[in-house]
């Protein structure tokens, strides 16, 4: 058995102990700690997992706990409508939690402070609001005389509902992570602008991870109302979001009950340290910061090592074939007098391009003629001051890069960009759902086993690529080539940009993957538009060439012509590499 | 009249201060890419500062340049022990200095305890300012902060300590490679920060509330600033600083408080969605 398929049921065995082997009253702290640790959860699913980090995550809490305490309340004869109050104790967080990311994310590529910071201002607001708003949240005071669940103590059996909670919080984490979904979650942390080249809406996926945390965080919230029987503004504090970061930190932010332990750990030595013991907070602050420094995985990470001699997951059979998408005629690509200005520095001076049939496009020129910013121009990474880019007559300019890529339209690029410390198999499977996923699919174990027919014939071709449980990152720079460009062709794209795919690669690869992108377009109709520097690689994978210089198009033609053309010799002397 | 004008001079107030508040994180953002999110801390290490000048029974005029000798001390010492290692991995840098900021807030809590503090203001008094009265410290304060604003902008613009530092943002490797020191560049660009937070610390101190807490609305209203103004320019700076305090004093004025704080964070989710570059970005 594998590390975490032991620590589970050990866990909660241990924790189900407690009440009979420590008395009601520990097992009552405990239970604080554990409400703690469900949210500590929901704070490693966003950071450990997909790399972003709420700093504000007491305001779900306390919105669950202000919620839930005034259901309590509320409701306390009428259990017909205290049940829904309690559940949406749990829904409104997790959609503030989800507007809040796509309102963030959207906007703003990348995972940077941006917001932690908002997270954090957030909670600072909501803060004074419930100081603030007496009539609302009964202000300093807070909410009293809060009735408990109905049919428990909170002193007693309310210990089972909570154990049963963090069972719940942590099935449903163990569930996604385990899902086509976790793997994509988990993909975002390692390379944003990969995923969204494969149609995949990062903005989306965050903001969904970032609800689910929320909703963890407003039934630990809930619960706590019913436990404690009062709800003051400090639920919503600044301390507690910190405390929260400092528990997932120390238990593993990349672990499932890492972060739970934690809690539990840290906030019962906090409990009976923090008075005895002057120093505690500060060692405290130094543990976080040794551990942000050193060892990111926390306590997890120490101990899994220990265990490292267990067999490795392996990889589904690959038993669902998956038809390739049906099309008619490929729709065109043109790019109208497209024009990129960053600074003062012209970089595309009206580019005027067709790709009117299917087909073997080279896109050459010498350096700083515009080529590569071309794709990011089309792929939304570059915005257009003039012209417009169309595909079947659609005007397409400034979609964002995972809407340009569902049109069909993907991309490799030039340093091979994969997802370092996925397996191979992983790759595979993101690809295959690349082509469109449904909500049902993105949840079920049975979308690890999908293969097609292009992935059959890149697997005869690239041995390689049945080694499937290994890591990306160890991949050479050659295989690694070859992998993005599998990523990018399997979905069956109408056209697919290569952006150099054959650099750095010896004269043996370089003639491998030549012969397969001519193979794979050709067999399977899909367009290529390829820069390239290297004239072997263009005289071989060429049915028409553009040549670009100083942002537009000099000339265009077969190679015969291009070679011919004399305003191309002027500027452009070919040769091989 | 005598109100408006009021409002006029408190809002003046309230922008050249958070100007001086939002220095040393834009310095320290717009330079090497780290979000100190100690800034807060740095800033009410400055004010307890000139509360232990004070209590020592030392001249007031002593706590500036106190608070910024012990701000500025911290500050290199964090930088080469910590962030100097990170400066490749921002999400970790983030991570580090709001550990250090619980560090520096507990070890406050430790030395001075948690209860409020204050400073008694060194210039009293009031001055008849067309006809109302206004508190002299205040007029001290905006008046030495728009000279040395003044003298703060010639120099980046003249001196070639501002050269080194625009080359190091736009090329770490080939400013290296050319011979400038971008490790003692950094620590120093890292020092100042911490320092100009340090004595905005100081000369706050006498108007505010000292407790350990008190950091964390400098950090945020110092990032807000960041966000309106975009980065890596003075420019940016006082436009951001003009927005933020100009719509913070408004807004309080309109709505009280919690309804100004509403206001600002609306105002800087909206900048972050329509303007993600701030609205001077230009380096």
């Amino acid at each position: 058995m594998r590390v975490a398929d032991l620590s589970l049921p050990l866990s909660l065995a241990a924790l189900v102990a407690v009440p009979f082997v420590f008395g009601d009253f520990t097992a009552y702290q405990i239970g604080l700690f554990l409400l703690y640790g469900s949210v500590a959860q929901g704070v490693a699913l966003c950071w450990g997992r997909v790399g972003i980090l709420p700093l504000g995550q007491a305001l779900f809490f306390g919105l669950g706990a202000y919620l839930g305490g005034g259901a309590l309340i509320r409701f306390e004869h009428s259990s017909i409508l205290l049940y829904p109050a309690l559940l949406g104790a749990v829904l409104a967080p997790a959609t503030v939690a989800g507007a809040i990311g796509i309102l963030v994310f959207r906007r703003n590529v990348g995972s940077g402070p941006y917001f932690s910071l908002i997270t954090l201002a957030l909670s600072m607001l909501a803060y004074q609001v419930a100081l603030g708003a007496d009539w609302l949240t009964g202000g300093y005071m807070g909410l009293n005389g809060i009735p408990p669940l109905p049919g428990t103590d909170p002193w007693s059996t309310l210990y089972w509902v909570i154990l049963g909670a963090l069972v719940l919080s942590t099935g449903v984490l163990l569930w996604i992570t385990r899902s086509p979904l976790g793997q994509l979650l988990h993909a975002v942390s390692q390379n944003e602008d990969r995923l969204s080249f494969l149609g995949f809406d990062i903005a989306r996926l965050k903001a969904l991870a970032f609800a689910v945390s929320a909703a963890l965080a407003g039934m630990a919230g809930a619960l706590y109302a019913a436990q404690q029987g009062i709800v003051t503004p400090q639920v919503l504090a600044y301390v507690l979001s910190g405390e929260l970061l400092i528990w997932t930190a120390v238990g593993g932010r990349a672990s499932l009950i890492g972060p739970a332990a934690g809690a539990v750990l840290i906030g019962m030595l906090t409990s009976n340290l923090r008075d005895r013991f002057q120093y505690w907070e500060i060692l405290l602050a130094l543990l976080f910061l040794a551990i942000v420094l050193f060892a990111p995985t926390g306590l997890a990470g120490l101990i899994a090592p220990l265990l490292k001699r267990l067999p490795k997951r392996v990889h589904a059979m690959r038993d669902v074939e998956r038809p390739l998408p049906d099309r008619g005629d490929m729709p065109m690509l043109s790019f109208e007098e497209v024009r990129v200005t960053i600074g003062s520095v012209r970089i595309l001076q009206g580019l005027t391009l067709e790709l009117k049939k299917r087909g073997l496009h080279c896109l050459i020129g010498p350096n700083g003629a515009g080529k590569t910013s071309a794709f990011n121009a089309l792929m939304g990474r570059l915005s257009v001051s003039g012209g417009r880019i169309t595909w079947g007559g659609r005007d397409i300019t400034g979609l964002p890069a995972h809407k340009v890529a569902r049109l069909g339209i993907a991309r490799k690029l030039q340093v091979p960009a994969i997802f370092h410390d996925m397996t191979v198999g992983v790759h595979l499977d993101i690809a295959l759902w690349s082509g469109g996923i449904s909500a049902r699919e993105l949840l079920s174990q049975r979308s690890f086993r999908y293969r097609n027919e292009i992935l059959g014939v890149l697997k005869e071709m690239f041995p390689f690529l049945n080694d499937e449980e290994k890591r990306a990152g160890d991949l050479s720079l050659g295989h690694r080539q070859v992998l993005e460009f599998a990523l990018s062709v399997i979905a069956r794209p109408e056209v697919v940009l290569l952006d150099e795919p054959c650099a750095g690669l010896s004269t043996q690869e370089t003639a491998n993957l030549t012969a397969a992108i001519r193979k794979i377009a050709g067999r399977f109709d899909i367009s290529a538009l390829i820069i390239e520097h290297d004239f072997s690689v263009v005289e071989e994978l060429s049915d028409h060439i553009f040549v670009l210089h100083q942002g537009q198009t000099l000339s265009e033609g077969t190679l015969e012509a291009i070679r011919a053309d004399h305003k191309v010799q002027a500027v452009y002397t070919g040769g091989t590499k | 009249m005598d109100a408006s004008l009021f409002f006029l001079l408190n809002m003046g107030y309230g922008v050249l201060t958070l100007a001086l508040v939002a220095l040393g994180l834009a310095v320290i953002f717009g330079l090497l890419g780290v979000m100190n999110m100690a800034h807060g801390e740095f800033i009410a290490m400055g004010a307890y500062s000139a509360y232990a000048a004070q209590s020592a029974g030392l001249p007031l005029f002593v706590s500036l340049p106190a608070a910024a000798l012990v701000t500025g001390a911290v500050g290199w010492l964090i930088e080469a022990t910590v962030v100097r290692h990170l400066y490749k991995r921002p999400f970790d840098t983030l991570l580090a200095t709001w550990g250090i900021s619980i560090l520096l807030r507990e070890g406050i809590k430790l030395a001075f305890g948690v209860d409020y503090k204050s400073v008694v203001e060194p210039v009293s008094g009031s001055t008849g300012v067309l006809g109302i009265d206004y508190p002299n410290y205040r007029i001290a304060v905006m008046a030495a902060l728009l000279v040395c604003f003044f003298l703060l902008f010639l120099w980046y613009r003249k001196s070639h300590a501002s050269a080194r530092v625009r080359a190091m943002i736009a090329n770490p490797e080939l400013a290296a490679i050319v011979g400038i020191n971008t490790k003692r560049l950094a620590s120093l660009a890292f020092v100042i920060g911490a320092a100009s937070a340090g004595i905005a610390g100081a000369m706050l101190a006498p108007l505010v509330q000292i407790e350990p807490y008190m950091g964390i609305n400098y950090l945020l209203q110092s990032f807000f600033v960041l966000v309106v103004g975009g980065l890596g320019s003075f420019h940016g700076l006082f436009i951001g600083s003009g927005v933020i305090g100009g719509v913070a004093s408004t807004a309080s004025a309109a709505f009280g408080g919690t309804g100004g704080y509403v206001t600002l964070l609306l105002i800087s989710i909206l900048f972050l969605w329509l303007k993600p570059e701030g609205l001077y970005a230009g380096r």
